[in-house]
């Protein structure tokens, strides 16, 4: 490959400007026009019919103009599994689920208006551990579930609580078992956690006299969101627009819809107005999606010498009240379940169940924080059992190129050796630092991989307009939340155009006008959107030749580009500018050649496969991105305080797009990972939540957050865009497990859950005694 | 947005009205406890008495009767106060661990005490230096020694009618070192899981603790095997801790750990304050 | 009832007067009275910063304030760092250093930046941790916003 211009340069962000100015719109500054306000009544009662709903009061009050109920809504809505209605029908199934929605000419009467209303419910018994969910007498949360709508690659159980049970069968664990030396199993528990994005779910809708609906939203995904609406409401795709703004911050609670559909009928009613719907933080924190918790069951073989012959994995995740998503983050975690090991036998199984808790979803990770806590704390445990290092207990086992992952995929361009050891060379493993007198010090290592959790036919494309004077417009579908995607996509357009980034101009997504984008999820968007963008520019860049080559009568295979001046390579002096070539688009003697140039592209995995319902072999990875965490602690063992005196994480790129960006990525996926380690779970009492504000939701904050040295190691990817594969999810994931391993390291205690509490640590330090 | 009246005055004799006109009247100082707590529906006040006109509830003085702060004084003042910062620095330290620098330049220490959280974080420096609160309303002034002022969660020793015009820390100042320790989950911003403060006057010591009872408690079991018996192993003295204590769990923290952090912080704060 | 009050003001410079409704944040009262949208909202107790504003030259919570408390007030937002196209050092020196990633806590951070450096030219570490504890960044910009603003104290 010759020099790369663009790609691999720190070029400042796209949307750098606006966002240090304040001028950056975000969803909520682009509500305008006349504004009619939406708000919920939300359940007070976990599990329950409804008996009453008494919307008279609420209706009569000065300034309402409608008030909605679940059965003004024809259609349930879902990604995979469609079992959500938009409010409850007859039934709530979780604490907060909306009953009504009232809508005024301003906020403070749509709120007064709610507590008008009134609801009576049937109490029913309800269920919020996935155990009790699973027992035959269990009470049943979707006694439709049968009759949903479901991907053919989900597997819910009618008649049962159960909405997916993934199963996979790689080799022969019993063999696998019987080669073993050692046998070890272990329980595991990871709890809910809130994205708590700063910035809450917002939507707003409008209809317009010709039947034309637009919706503003908060959405990772415009044209998801387009398909489900489109289908809830029984409308063709061309009348419904999904605007897009920046988004302050995803993390995966924006993926699929949620809140937009509310307002749908509300525009339809009232044409003209704008409806707008904005969550508080507090029905952010709760009715939108949480992470699954996971209860789980590790058992391992493992032959003396280190080497892992058998995994059986047992996943029961608590889907909650809806799993319309979850069912995928249950299955992702399936197929990847061997982490980055390879591992000859493994029998999984992974069931997501119904409680009647908040609803599960996507978090950045999509199950493999939860799924990977548990690999990188088996694999201490078998370290320890076998008096071995840690480290090369990962070495051994660990992924290279050639070995299959848990669902027989073959992977190619890993070096997870090098993940792991530029980590461990960075916090000095294997040197023992002397603690301050009270306190104790370790060090913990973990791995991590993941690939995108996406259909096999998500697909991404791309167009790039060129202007007159050579400048170009790239448009995508994909949405810019942070991840600076705007700043990488543009990288690529520009070297594969060979025009400079200052000349390419590039906007969020509105589905009316940008092509069409799956979800920006996943961690897949530079390499999905990116090779579209790569060939839309390559097919804008042929074009430019061709009419080169016909202006200036020379063969296009004479041509060359230089992002200013197209020149026959043969005589330098035949040459025409970019902007002669894109404005003319005709010879001198006013003969045509060709219109004005837009290149398009598009793209869609093809080594991607189903897998097998009975054994979950196939290919369900795009690509796989791996990683590695390193920690070193000092742990205050009276308190349990634990400060993190080293924290290193690497992550393999593929190829930097943006360096910085990527840099910053690596840190922000590792702060999310440290506070989910010390400080974050969401709790419940039977179904409520308890801690849904930031009051009692505790983030990390600067004065918690140590320095991180990150590193991007750089194995190509084959077949991403200049050998670029997604790294957005995966820096979280190793965190939690690391820490946990530096505490035991010091301690001497193991943990099989999260956050690790001062509290937590100190009754571990006193079940020790 | 929330339905009420609003009014400043700087008048005091006009405030008393006020405060007697409605049933549910709000003084306003720094507003982040009173804002949250309507916001949430925990205050549905009638009317708010915004006090921030009052001058008299702007000294901040030090004078042969200790250093007076006024109700509105804030707590990025207080600790940037140089009679604070040299003579009690316990009480700082307490201002300090409020909240963020944002909340401290709003919060003010008589909001904090009025608020009466049993984990308000300068009580338990202001027990410990028996602090007073001036108290004001039209019937006169009277002064109210600080740990009579907690009555419970939420509820302090104002009748109907007054006012917190400020808070006097007496002298003679302390002689000896005083620390303020706050237990939380975070170590950020965040409410104490705990609150301890020791000050010692020579040989002698003073113990507050905070968030392991309904309100700000002195420990006097500690300062009493201390003071009258004493006691110089640290730990058997902090150990007496929970004779004084009856703490709860909830989300920031349980039973058990509050009693057993207590007694932690109480220790070191007894080898910091009273030497190894 | 939303009883509205006059308010007299002084908004980045400009000297306004208006009506404040009674029961409206600062917050709520900046973005949809003075249509100054670069403040934020994430939270609505005082816990996230997003809403930061500089009150009197302090940085303040804007939702735990009264809009009627405004009045005799000075404001400053976000908008006013940066005039006549020329950006402020702090803005700068964020963009510099990638301080940022999906821009929703950054006015209330430079906000915060702003009233730091202001009273601690040089700050150290613990400074800048002090002055912004209070600002929650969950895209966890946190090493970049330390170097962005050590940066801009030697400009
Ligand atoms: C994000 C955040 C973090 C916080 N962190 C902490 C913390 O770490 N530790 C802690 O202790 N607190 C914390 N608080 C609580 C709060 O900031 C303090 O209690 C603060 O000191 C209250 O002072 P204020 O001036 O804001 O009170 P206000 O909210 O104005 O008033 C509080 C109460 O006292 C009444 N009142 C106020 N002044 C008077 C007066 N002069 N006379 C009579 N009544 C009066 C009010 O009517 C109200 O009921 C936090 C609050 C927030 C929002
Ligand atoms: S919105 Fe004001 S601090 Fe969060
Ligand atoms: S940049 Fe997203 S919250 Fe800070």
């Amino acid at each position: 490959m010759s020099e790369l211009k663009c790609v691999g340069k720190a070029v400042t962000r796209k949307d750098a400007i606006e966002k240090v100015t304040g001028s950056a719109e975000f969803i909520e500054d682009r509500f305008l026009g006349p504004l009619l306000y939406a708000k919920m009544k939300k359940s007070t009662v976990a599990h329950g019919k409804i008996k009453k709903l008494d919307l008279s009061k609420a209706l009569k009050h000065p300034g309402v103009k409608t008030v909605l109920t679940g059965k003004d809504y024809k259609n349930k809505i879902g990604l995979y599994l469609v079992d959500r209605d938009f409010m409850a029908v007859d039934k709530v199934r979780f604490w907060g689920e909306p009953v009504a929605l009232v809508v005024a000419s301003t906020e403070k009467a749509a709120a007064e208006a709610v507590e008008l209303i009134e609801v009576d419910y049937e109490e029913l018994p309800g269920v919020f551990d996935p155990f009790e969910a699973l027992k035959p007498e269990a009470p049943l949360i979707h006694e439709e579930l049968g009759s949903y709508e479901v991907v053919p690659i989900f597997y819910p159980k009618a008649g049962t609580n159960v909405a997916n049970h993934f199963k996979l069968r790689k080799g022969d664990t019993e063999k696998g078992f019987a080669e073993a030396d050692i046998v070890i199993e272990k329980e595991y528990y990871v709890p809910q956690m809130q994205h708590v994005p700063i910035e809450t779910h917002k939507a707003a809708a409008h209809w317009s006299p010709d039947g034309k609906l637009t919706v503003w939203s908060t959405a990772q995904s415009p044209n998801v969101v387009r398909q489900l609406l489109a289908k809830a409401f029984e409308m063709p795709m061309h009348k419904i627009r999904v605007i897009s703004s920046y988004i302050g911050g995803g993390f995966g609670c924006k993926a699929g819809a949620s809140l937009e559909g509310l307002v749908v009928p509300v525009a339809q009613k009232f044409p003209g107005y704008v409806v707008r719907i904005v969550f508080n933080r507090e029905e952010d924190m709760q009715g939108t999606f949480t992470r699954q918790a996971l209860y789980s069951t590790l058992k391992t073989g493992v032959r003396k010498d280190g080497r892992i012959t058998a995994l059986e994995y047992k996943m029961i995740w608590d889907g909650g009240a809806y799993t319309e998503y979850g069912v995928n983050i249950v299955r992702a975690a399936g197929y990847s379940s061997s982490g980055a090991y390879d591992i000859p036998n493994v029998k999984t199984d992974s069931y997501c169940v119904y409680t009647n808790n908040s609803i599960g979803g996507p978090v950045r990770g999509f199950g493999m924080c939860e799924m990977q806590w548990g690999i990188e704390r088996q694999i201490d445990y078998i370290a320890r059992e076998l008096n071995m290092d840690p480290l090369e207990v990962r070495l051994i086992n660990g992924m290279k190129k050639g070995s299959t992952t848990a669902s027989g995929q073959v992977v190619h361009d890993v070096d997870y050796e090098k993940c792991l050891k530029t980590v461990a060379d960075q916090i000095g493993w294997g040197k023992k630092e002397q603690p301050e007198k009270g306190k104790l010090r370790g060090k913990g290592i973990a791995g991590l991989v993941k690939c995108p959790a996406q259909p096999s036919n998500a697909a991404s494309s791309a167009i790039i307009r060129i202007n007159e004077d050579g400048t170009a417009h790239v448009m995508i579908g994909a949405t810019e939340m942070g991840q600076g995607m705007l700043t990488a996509i543009s990288q690529i357009a520009s070297e594969a155009l060979n025009i400079p980034i200052e000349k390419i101009d590039i906007k969020v997504p509105d589905t009316d006008f940008t092509p069409y984008e799956w979800q920006s999820v996943g961690s897949r968007i530079t390499y999905t959107c990116g090779t579209s963008v790569k060939r839309a520019a390559e097919d804008a860049l042929g074009q430019i030749y061709y009419i080169a080559a016909n202006l200036l009568e020379v063969p296009v295979e004479d041509l060359t580009f230089d992002g200013k001046i197209v020149y026959s390579t043969k005589d330098p002096e035949i040459k025409a500018t970019i902007r002669e070539v894109a404005d003319s688009c005709k010879k001198c003697t006013g003969e045509g050649i060709a219109g004005p140039i837009i290149g398009k592209g598009s793209f869609v995995p093809k080594n991607m496969t189903n897998l097998d319902p009975e054994t979950g072999q196939g290919n369900p990875g795009m690509f796989y991105c791996f990683g590695a965490t390193g920690v070193e602690v000092e742990v205050d063992i009276e308190t349990g305080v634990i400060k993190v005196l080293q924290l290193a994480t690497s992550i393999d790129a593929g190829k930097a797009i943006n360096p910085q960006l990527c840099t910053v990525q690596l840190h922000g996926g590792t702060i999310m990972g440290l506070s989910t380690a010390l400080y974050e779970d969401v709790r419940f009492d039977k179904g409520v939540m308890l801690n849904r504000n930031f009051t009692d939701y505790k983030i990390a904050s600067i004065d918690n957050t140590p320095h991180i040295e990150s590193f991007i190691i750089e194995t190509p990817e084959t077949n991403g865009p200049y050998g670029a594969r997604g790294i957005g999810e995966q820096p979280m994931i190793g965190v939690a497990p690391a820490v946990a391993n530096a505490v035991c390291d010091a301690l001497g205690v193991e943990f099989n859950t999260f956050p690790l509490t001062p509290e937590r640590v100190w009754r571990a330090l006193k079940e020790k005694k | 947005m929330l339905s009420y009246e609003y009014i400043k005055t700087g008048d005091l004799q006009e405030a008393f009205k006020l405060l007697e006109s409605r049933e549910h009247v709000y003084p306003l100082a720094g507003g982040t406890d009173l804002i949250v707590g309507m916001r949430g529906g925990k205050f549905v006040p009638e009317l708010i008495l915004d006090l921030k006109d009052i001058e008299e509830f702007k000294v901040l003085t030090e004078d042969n009767k200790g250093i007076t702060i006024g109700a509105l004084v804030t707590l990025n003042e207080i600790c940037q106060f140089k009679p604070v910062v040299d003579n009690i620095p316990i009480l700082a330290e307490g201002c300090h661990s409020v909240g963020s620098y944002m909340i401290r330049n709003r919060a003010t220490i008589a909001g904090n005490i009025c608020n009466a959280s049993p984990a308000a974080d300068t009580s338990a420096p202001l027990y410990c230096l028996d602090a007073v609160v001036n108290i004001i309303g039209s019937g006169g002034s009277r002064t109210v020694p600080v740990d009579e002022f907690f009555n419970g969660p939420g509820q302090n020793a104002l009748n109907k009618g007054e006012l917190v015009q400020s808070v006097t820390v007496l002298k003679p100042y302390p002689e000896g070192k005083g620390v303020y320790f706050k237990a939380s989950r975070t170590g950020s911003v965040d409410l104490a899981t705990v609150g301890v403060a020791v000050q010692s006057w020579g040989d002698r010591v003073k113990v507050a603790v905070g968030a392991v009872a309904p309100t700000p408690v002195r420990a006097l079991s500690v300062e009493n095997a201390v003071n009258e018996y004493g006691e110089k192993d640290w730990s058997k003295a902090a150990a007496l801790v929970n004779n004084d204590i009856s703490p709860i769990t909830d989300l920031r923290g349980s039973r058990e750990y509050r009693y057993h952090i207590v007694e932690v912080l109480v220790r070191r704060g007894l080898e910091q304050t009273m030497g190894v | 009832m939303s009883e509205k009050i006059t308010i007299s003001f002084t908004i980045n410079g400009d000297k306004e007067t208006r009506e404040a409704a009674v029961g409206q944040t600062l917050l709520s009262f900046i973005r949809d009275e003075l249509h100054l949208t670069g403040t934020k909202s994430g939270c609505e107790i005082g816990e996230c910063g997003a809403c930061t504003v500089l009150l009197n030259g302090k940085p303040v919570n804007s939702c735990l304030v009264l809009a009627v408390e405004l009045d005799g007030k000075e404001l400053v937002t976000i908008e006013a760092l940066s005039k006549n196209g020329k950006l402020d050092k702090l803005q700068q020196t964020f963009i510099d250093h990638a301080a940022f990633q999906c821009g929703y806590c950054t006015p209330g951070m430079i906000i915060s930046a702003k009233a730091l450096l202001e009273r601690k030219p040089n700050p150290s570490d613990e400074d800048i941790n002090e002055a912004l504890s209070g600002n929650l960044c969950r895209c966890g910009a946190y090493q970049e916003i330390r170097a962005a603003i050590k940066d801009a104290a030697k400009k």
